[in-house]
């Protein structure tokens, strides 16, 4: 019943049972075409200029030459990126850099501290503070943002109860449409997720290593830096690009924050009100999309062994 | 070039001041073991920082720099000293003259609006209450502590509370020299009666702190980001008004909430059992019973329970779940049912495809190259993939030729299907493919193979039914015009046409979730252990049985957590509708919804109580991390 070729000619049955044995790899293959062609079509689409766009689908690019248009051009790209005409995307995508290396920099040696403090070093109360810190994990972000803008905006106070004088805690810093409030947000929504999965990963190093090199005389700063640090290099990858990507893709947190300060701006943001125009701009789109996606693209296929590492250890491990 | 040369330093300056905090820190407790001095200098210098930056944030007081900038060196000077003295008297001189100097300091800097008129009574209630607290503490530590520095402490604290801050504010300057000459004293006799400490006690700050300082800015930020603004916005559920005015109503936005027709419409339920998706449902699930008992009784990979649960009946099974589903939410209307429906349509589909795709992937050419393509979609923003999505959607009028890739395909379709011969043609080779099903479910038949007796004949439904269209009633994106009556393209409104514009956004959610789901799938099924497979084989078990009996099984615990993660992410769905519809055209969700009151139209009590409801939404999954974690870590 197996389907080996053989040199003389088979029953017409089996063969027909053969091929339908094939179907499952035939239905992968039409599932994988249909997941690419989103994308495909919008790289196709960003290359054609606005009346190629309008007049037909992007499968009949190779007809554009015959009609006139020019393809493939780069006529959308020059113009998304120029100050003109989106207020400016290239300015963007150097907002989005800024927010994405800071903001995925500063929670990796935040939370690795925090998921070693949490591993190895024994204190009264250990297990519950990081139980109670992991299951922030699945707080929605929608709880923290009216008083975190709150608070970028105009500071913290605090009335103290009885006698009634109120206190400044956080004085204004007008950080409310900057970047840094973008950072700091991101920073505190990372970490219980950073915790979570380094510590899964630091917590299982080999006991000895520690105490050997406690015996030497180290202390908890020297470990991590000397052992735990070197030793980590995969799960520190594994964070740093999926956060690099949840940073650089995000949308809720800049747009809140940031709101009407438009020099501010990430390219996301910069792109998806381009999209709210419904307007004359918007073959423009397929290349606004196009741009804010390649950098993703690039790092995931650069580093996709460490991405998928990094999610399947938030997982499966559980 | 500007512009970058400012993101780089922002960059640079930003990670370096982190860096350069956190490991300073680090560095400085070091110093506590054998270079007290400098440590107690450092610690005194912050202390002094941080009383008068307080003030200072507050606009307390008249020319703060200068002023904080003497307090910070005053607070040096002390702890250097107390680093350095360790006979009794001197240090309670060091302590006394420095809480003096900085009492004194703070009392000629402080601006009159917060002159207290001293009131002799409170300020003895706050001094009792102060001694009271400091001889429990004394009490509860068994008398081992040194009472005076504790005394001191509760009454400098005691002090400042009901001689100064109970106070009103329209003393004299006498006064605020006064009490903030008394408050350094207390303070001052405090620091200078705490015992220079031992060898071993300070060895015990160097490596005893180290929890704090590597736990600190962790806790920190989520303190700040995460547990204060959810108390925070708990409480503003409660209030109405302005930003800037808020007054406690009670639960008038939660009956707001809910008494809104566009956040929950329940009018047209009835209409649920009139609807062909219903009965489409019903017969699916009848058909799926059938079949399964049926196969159950003949063959022998019943569950022990008479049915027979394999591929073509768990499919049947999901489909009628699905149809039924939809059903319920295309009449069940308004933002908390399109909510439910984003979350049931997304769990369900993104679970079966990435499990389907994870299953037929395992061990095919090629793996590697499916999988990394069906998972790129993960690594695109929510706004690039609506905007993508868009163009796969565009409808455009019927006089144009279409340009999204799904109108073409449906306005073909139904050129086709107005064709006499094209029908034909279309349905004969549908009818050749169902007589290979049919085939094929014979030979599964005679080999006692359920799976794919029962998987053909559930793939044959859906074609035959698309055969019947095409003979029968006609399929497709053509439509005859109201005008003249010809038959035109009638492409569909993706985005636009209510309740289904709900899942063609969700499909777009589905195509990057699925390779999330695949991913962890094909994780958990390569770790499912090999010579149970090999074991189940030797005993004659078929692929379909192997699957359905071991595989799932031992995979079991990852679908709970793939489900549990997706549930969180698709509830706080935003990006999505936000970019694609903004909500009109009944499309809204309740992050959506929080966003436009909340920052729209600046309505913080109702946008905070509806952050709560999405909270309460995955206050479960939370219980249940917790249980789960408490199970593996405390046993």
């Amino acid at each position: 019943m197996t389907a080996t070729t053989t040199a003389g000619r088979r029953p017409l049955g089996p063969r027909i049972y053969g091929f339908l044995r094939s179907i499952p790899t035939w239905v992968l293959w039409i599932l994988v075409v249909l997941w690419t062609i989103p994308t495909f079509g919008l790289l196709v689409n960003s290359l054609r200029t606005r009346d190629a766009q309008r007049t037909s689908g992007w499968w009949l690019a190779w007809q554009d030459g015959a009609n006139g248009f020019d393809f493939p051009t780069l006529q959308n790209y020059e113009a998304v990126l120029g100050a003109e005409a989106t207020g400016g995307l290239a300015n963007g995508l150097l907002n989005s850099a800024s927010i994405a290396i800071v903001a995925t920099i500063i929670p990796i040696a935040i939370a690795a501290f925090a998921a070693y403090a949490f591993a190895w070093i024994d204190f009264r109360g250990r297990e519950w503070l990081f139980i109670g810190t992991i299951a922030l994990l699945a707080v929605p972000t929608q709880v923290s943002l009216i008083p975190l803008l709150q608070a970028y905006s105009s500071g913290v106070r605090m009335t103290i109860p009885i006698i009634e004088k109120t206190v400044t805690i956080i004085p204004d810093m007008g950080l409310a449409g900057t970047i840094p409030a973008v950072w700091l947000t991101h920073t505190g929504f990372a970490l219980p997720f950073a915790i979570f999965l380094l510590h899964n990963y630091i917590a299982g190093l080999p006991k000895d290593l520690f105490e050997s090199a406690r015996i030497d005389g180290a202390d908890h700063f020297k470990i991590f830096w000397k052992l735990v640090v070197p030793l980590s290099i995969p799960v520190l990858a594994a964070f740093a690009i999926f956060q690099f990507l949840w940073t650089w893709n995000d949308y809720l947190i800049a747009l809140t924050m940031i709101g009407g300060n438009r020099v501010a701006l990430p390219a996301t943001v910069v792109v998806a009100s381009l999209a709210g125009e419904f307007g004359l701009r918007e073959h423009l789109l397929t290349a606004g999309a196009f741009v804010i996606t390649v950098v993703p693209l690039v790092v995931f296929f650069a580093l996709q062994r460490f991405f998928v590492r990094g999610i399947t250890a938030g997982s499966v491990k559980g | 070039m500007s512009r970058v040369a400012a993101t780089i330093l922002g960059i640079v300056v930003a990670i370096g001041l982190s860096a350069i905090v956190f490991i300073g820190i680090n560095k400085l407790f070091d110093l506590a073991e054998k270079r007290f001095a400098i440590f107690n200098a450092a610690i005194g210098g912050a202390a002094s920082l941080v009383i008068f930056g307080l003030l200072w944030g507050n606009r307390l007081i008249v020319s703060p720099l200068l002023v904080t900038l003497i307090a910070a060196v005053v607070g040096v000077a002390v702890g250097l000293g107390l680093g350095l003295v360790r006979h009794r008297w001197a240090r309670l001189g060091i302590g006394l003259a420095g809480g003096l100097t900085l009492g004194l300091l703070a009392g000629s800097a402080l601006r009159s609006v917060v002159w207290p008129s001293i009131e002799p009574l409170a300020a003895l209630l706050g001094l009792a209450a102060g001694a009271a607290v400091a001889a429990i503490s004394w009490q509860v530590a068994r008398r081992e502590t040194a009472l005076v520095p504790l005394l001191s402490f509760w009454l400098a604290t005691g002090w400042l509370f009901g001689g100064w801050l109970a106070a009103d504010f329209d003393g004299s300057k006498a006064e605020v020299l006064l009490a903030s000459a008394i408050f350094g004293l207390l303070a001052g006799i405090w620091v200078g009666t705490v015992p220079y400490p031992s060898g071993e006690t300070r060895g015990g700050i160097a490596a005893g702190s180290r929890k704090y300082i590597f736990l600190a800015p962790a806790l920190l930020f989520i303190t700040a980001t995460l547990v204060v603004p959810l108390a925070r916005t708990i409480w503003l559920g409660f209030l109405s008004g302005t930003p800037r005015n808020l007054a406690w109503t009670g639960l008038t936005n939660y009956r707001d909430i809910f008494t809104d027709p566009g956040i929950l419409d329940l009018s047209e339920w009835t209409l649920i059992f009139s609807s062909r998706l219903f009965w489409a449902a019903v017969i699916l699930a009848v058909i799926a019973i059938g079949l399964g008992v049926w196969l159950g009784r003949s063959g022998g990979s019943g569950l022990g329970t008479g049915f027979s649960l394999n591929a073509g009946t768990a499919m049947l099974i999901g489909s009628a779940v699905v149809l039924f589903g939809f059903a319920v939410f295309s009449f069940i209307r308004g933002t908390i049912p399109n909510n439910l429906w984003w979350i049931f349509a997304v769990t369900i589909f993104s679970m079966a495809t990435g499990l389907a795709i994870a299953v037929l992937a395992d061990r095919a050419k090629g793996e590697n190259v499916a999988k990394s393509l069906i998972f790129l979609p993960m690594a695109i923003s929510f706004v690039g993939a609506s905007i993508i999505w868009r163009f796969m959607y565009v409808a455009r009028p019927p006089q144009n030729d279409q340009t999204g890739v799904i109108n073409t395909l449906w306005v073909q379709i139904g050129v086709w299907s107005q064709s006499e011969t094209a029908s034909a043609t279309i349905s004969a080779i549908l009818g050749l493919i169902v007589v290979g099903l049919g085939y094929l479910a014979w030979r599964g038949w005679q080999a006692g193979n359920n799976a794919v007796l029962s998987g053909s004949v559930v793939l044959a439904i859906p074609l035959v039914w698309i055969m019947y269209r095409f003979l029968g009633p006609g399929i497709g994106g053509v439509a005859p015009s109201p005008v003249t009556g010809e038959p035109i393209a009638d492409p569909i409104l993706f985005l636009t046409q209510s309740p289904w514009n709900n899942w063609w956004m969700m499909v777009v959610f589905i195509w990057i979730q699925t390779g999330f789901a695949m991913i962890i799938f094909s994780a958990a099924i390569k770790s499912v252990p090999e010579d149970l497979l090999e074991a189940a084989r030797i005993d004659g078990a078929t692929e379909s049985q192997t699957f359905w009996r071991i595989t799932v099984p031992q995979i079991g615990p990852t679908i709970g957590v793939v489900a549990t993660t997706l549930i969180v992410t698709v509830l706080k769905v935003f990006d999505i509708p936000k970019v694609m519809t903004n909500g009109n055209f009944d499309t809204q969700v309740l992050a959506n919804e929080m966003w436009q009151r909340a920052f729209t139209e600046l309505n913080f009590g109702l946008g905070s109580a509806l952050a709560v409801v999405i909270f309460l939404g995955v206050l479960p999954i939370i219980f249940l991390n917790i249980r789960r974690m408490q199970r593996e870590r405390l046993g």
